[in-house]
């Protein structure tokens, strides 16, 4: 009874009071207009597009099944309408991959092979070819001449701007295959995993969804509702990669992270960027 | 003729360099028996000769306990080493935040980003501004980062193969290549090949073409 009547002021209070957003900590929201509950949101970036319309999308909600529009808002053409480069998206994979990979491979060589020590024929007179040890690479059971050693890294580093138009390209592509969803805040109703499923599976996203928040310490009723589903994942804006964006069908951006997002790619398209790409450069002086 | 002269010319000179060696070697004898004898002065007044530092000319600093105890020594065993105590600060001084003079700090700080160009009536590098009126055309050429126009000449094959290449093409990019051919044809008077990458957002173009497509784009206001 007296959540119902708390939930009822609260949707009171949202009827009169104009939705201004409160996360624009960064960029001024220029104009907020409010009819029947929807912000329409002009943004001010500190860099304009130039040419390219930004990109508009919804403001979606968390909190009912049905999806509910809360507002429309505007992305930055350029980092979510980049061309669609899968040949950089493919580098960047290949780089997540083998920037923490270390081949285990292993193999002897005629020295670690046991025995083999002594000269298995003399040298002349048996009509025979000459061999100094029963380990070495022509024979059966001997070492290997150029094989795999253990503990051989991977790692390398994908230059700079690739990594920063892996992310803005993956970013483009999901938003124009509409896998690219923005929510107002992460709040659940109830911290059942079946509520996630049916709300996943009403708005045809995909069955793996990854949601990413600004803050380290997503709402209690998410983290207890995804934790049984493998499929569901939660990760601060810090950790977004290309390699998940890719695995994970839907992306689901909170506003905030949005915002974050493009703030700090923005940042670095229009940065001098020499001092990030000089560390693994490799023909240092 | 002109030897005899010549030779007369450098005697002069010869003589000036002299007197001014001599002058200046006199002096530093001068000031290096003055030296001296400063130092002598401050050995006998200073007592202890360990103590004084080699450039530590005048007495008027003087090196207190707090500020010798930072000096590492080397002990010859961990037990008979003294405790480290807290050190003396040598000068007192208090934290301000936001002093009136911070912001003479940030006027040297380095940029954030590289920042926007101020507008004005002429630019003396012979830099053009990009105009308005080319965001009303059916295809763009954006400016870099560093405001200047996209289009760069890449030469290989030991400088037999030149390519102009031009990025950051937005909107139709087929018909900037019908334009582009076009101007060029017209320019050079001659086919000029172009290739298309309608994904990459570039155009290349075979040959030197840098100069014609700069201003080609300036006509264009990008």
């Amino acid at each position: 009874m007296t959540s119902a009547l708390i939930s009822a002021i609260k949707r009171l209070h949202i009827s009169v009071v104009p939705q201004v957003r409160v996360y624009s900590s960064n960029v001024a929201a220029a104009a907020t207009a409010s009819a029947n509950n929807l912000s329409i949101t002009k943004k001010d970036w500190a860099f304009q597009p130039q040419y390219t319309k930004p990109r508009e999308v919804w403001i979606e909600n968390l909190d009912t099944v049905e999806e509910q529009k809360l507002g429309l808002f505007e992305l930055h053409p350029l980092v979510f309408a980049a061309p669609p480069r899968i040949d950089i998206i493919n580098q960047n994979v290949v780089w997540q991959r083998k920037i923490r990979f270390v081949s285990w491979a292993h193999t002897k060589t005629r020295a670690e092979v046991r025995g083999g020590g002594r000269k298995p024929w003399p040298q002349k007179g048996l009509g025979r070819a000459r061999h100094g040890s029963i380990r070495s690479p022509l024979f059966r059971g001997g070492g290997i001449a150029h094989g795999p050693r253990s503990g051989k890294t991977h790692f390398f580093m994908l230059p700079f701007h690739l990594r920063l138009h892996g992310l803005t390209t993956t970013l483009s592509a999901k938003l124009a295959q509409d896998d690219l969803h923005i929510v107002k805040d992460l709040e659940l109703p109830t911290d059942d995993p079946e509520y996630l499923n049916e709300l996943i599976e009403k708005r045809n996203w995909g069955p793996s969804v990854l949601l990413v928040d600004d803050t380290d310490l997503a709402p209690r009723n998410i983290i207890a509702a995804s934790d049984t589903l493998g499929h569901i994942n939660i990760m601060p804006v810090y950790g977004l990669n290309v390699y998940s964006m890719l695995k994970h069908d839907t992306l689901v951006l909170t506003l905030s992270a949005a915002e974050k997002i493009e703030e700090r790619l923005l940042h670095w398209l229009h940065a001098n960027t020499l001092k990030e790409q000089q560390p693994f450069k490799l023909n240092q002086v | 003729m002109t030897a005899g002269v010549r030779h007369n010319v450098s005697f002069e000179t010869n003589n000036i360099v002299l007197i001014a060696l001599v002058a200046i070697l006199y002096s530093l004898f001068k000031m290096a028996t003055v030296w001296r004898s400063q130092c002598a002065f401050a050995r006998l007044f200073a007592g202890k000769t360990g103590q004084i530092l080699n450039n530590a000319t005048d007495l008027g600093t003087k090196l207190g306990p707090g500020s010798q105890s930072v000096i590492s020594r080397k002990y010859s065993t961990y037990g008979t080493s003294p405790y480290i105590t807290k050190i003396k600060e040598q000068y007192d001084y208090e934290i301000v935040k936001n002093p009136p003079e911070w912001a003479y700090v940030q006027r040297l700080l380095p940029f954030d980003t590289i920042p926007q160009v101020t507008p004005k009536e002429s630019y003396p590098s012979g830099w053009v501004p990009p105009k308005e009126e080319a965001k009303s055309l059916p295809y763009f050429l954006a400016r870099t980062k560093n405001h200047e126009l996209p289009i760069y000449l890449n030469i290989t094959y030991r400088g037999i193969r030149q390519i102009t290449k031009i990025k950051r093409i937005e909107g139709d990019i087929w018909l900037l290549n019908d334009e582009i051919k076009q101007y060029l044809k017209e320019k050079n008077k001659r086919y000029v090949e172009t290739r298309v990458h309608e994904v990459g957002r570039f155009i290349e173009t075979k040959g030197d073409y840098v100069n014609d497509l700069v201003q080609w784009a300036h006509s264009k206001g990008f």
